[in-house]
């Protein structure tokens, strides 16, 4: 029996595998530039109210 | 979780090489399978991804108790992240099972009793993300969820055990398939090995995830008591 050409399937099968935790890990990275984002303000408002 | 950043940053680096080295044991060292073709090479991360995603609901089932049993804050977040995780696991597992179901199975999808199982366990965890967002105060949602995560794992070892209880065509890797199973194949000693590295690497990967998931929502909780700090001055 021949092997059947399945590389198109294995290729779409890595790209799921792959790409998923990325977007995931990528959603995090923006997550966390946002929260520094606001961390910063928070601590500016913070100063600005002690003075 | 990993405390110091230096701690952190190494495992990050181990896991990064773990990966590489599980992907170069896929491509390199496996043999092709002659009855599925290159696709087979998709079972060592699917069964890996699978199996952690299972991992990760048993994670947020321990915490839960600890947390009920504690108080401590600290187990509500590694519950969190550990279900969020473990769902992106479980799409993972499903969409790569589907992909190397089409050619084995000739269909996208079928109702078999390992598929549905392991849908109504998927959504059950979505739920509990819902559940999550729908509450506002942070010990009854902690409280809420602990107890959510261990009611809902009774779904974890129904879809474990589903290809072993019910008559299915999806293979059983551990232990002799049924005899409706289909896409099943011997495995060689290079193959058993690609699976069980892939496996490790991939608990390594969920912990090295977990980690930075909980250190981000330490983030998250240090900006909302600033914004309520701030508020209520």
């Amino acid at each position: 029996m021949d092997t059947p050409d399945t590389f198109n399937y294995m290729l779409l099968g890595y790209a799921v595998l792959f790409g998923l935790p990325f977007l995931y890990v990528l959603s995090w990275w923006f997550k966390r530039r946002n929260l520094e984002k606001d961390l910063e303000l928070l601590n500016t408002l913070k100063d600005d109210q002690k003075s | 979780m990993l405390q110091s950043d230096r701690a952190l940053r190494t495992l990050n680096v181990v896991t990064g090489l773990l990966l590489l080295a599980a992907t170069g044991m896929v491509f390199l060292y496996a043999p092709l399978e002659r009855t599925m073709g290159a696709v087979q090479r998709v079972f060592y991360f699917h069964v890996a991804a699978a199996w952690v995603g299972l991992a990760a609901f048993l994670v947020t089932f321990v915490v839960g108790l600890l947390y009920l049993r504690t108080g401590n804050p600290r187990w509500d977040r590694i519950g969190h992240a550990s279900v969020e995780i473990g769902l992106v696991y479980t799409v993972m597992g499903a969409a790569s099972g589907s992909i190397w179901a089409r050619p084995a199975w000739n269909t996208w999808w079928t109702w078999d009793p390992r598929l549905i199982t392991y849908t109504v366990m998927a959504l059950i965890y979505v739920a509990y993300l819902m559940l999550r967002q729908g509450l506002e105060d942070p010990n009854r949602r902690a409280r809420f969820a602990a107890i959510y995560g261990i009611v809902g794992f009774i779904s974890v070892p129904i879809t474990f055990f589903s290809i072993r209880i019910w008559r299915t065509i999806h293979p059983v890797v551990v232990g002799g398939s049924g005899d409706a199973a289909q896409g099943s194949f011997a495995m060689t000693s290079p193959m058993l090995q690609t699976m069980l590295f892939s496996v490790v690497t991939f608990t390594v990967v969920y912990i090295c995830l977990l980690a930075n998931r909980v250190r981000l929502e330490e983030l998250s909780e240090r900006v909302e008591h600033l914004k309520a700090r701030l508020l209520s001055a």
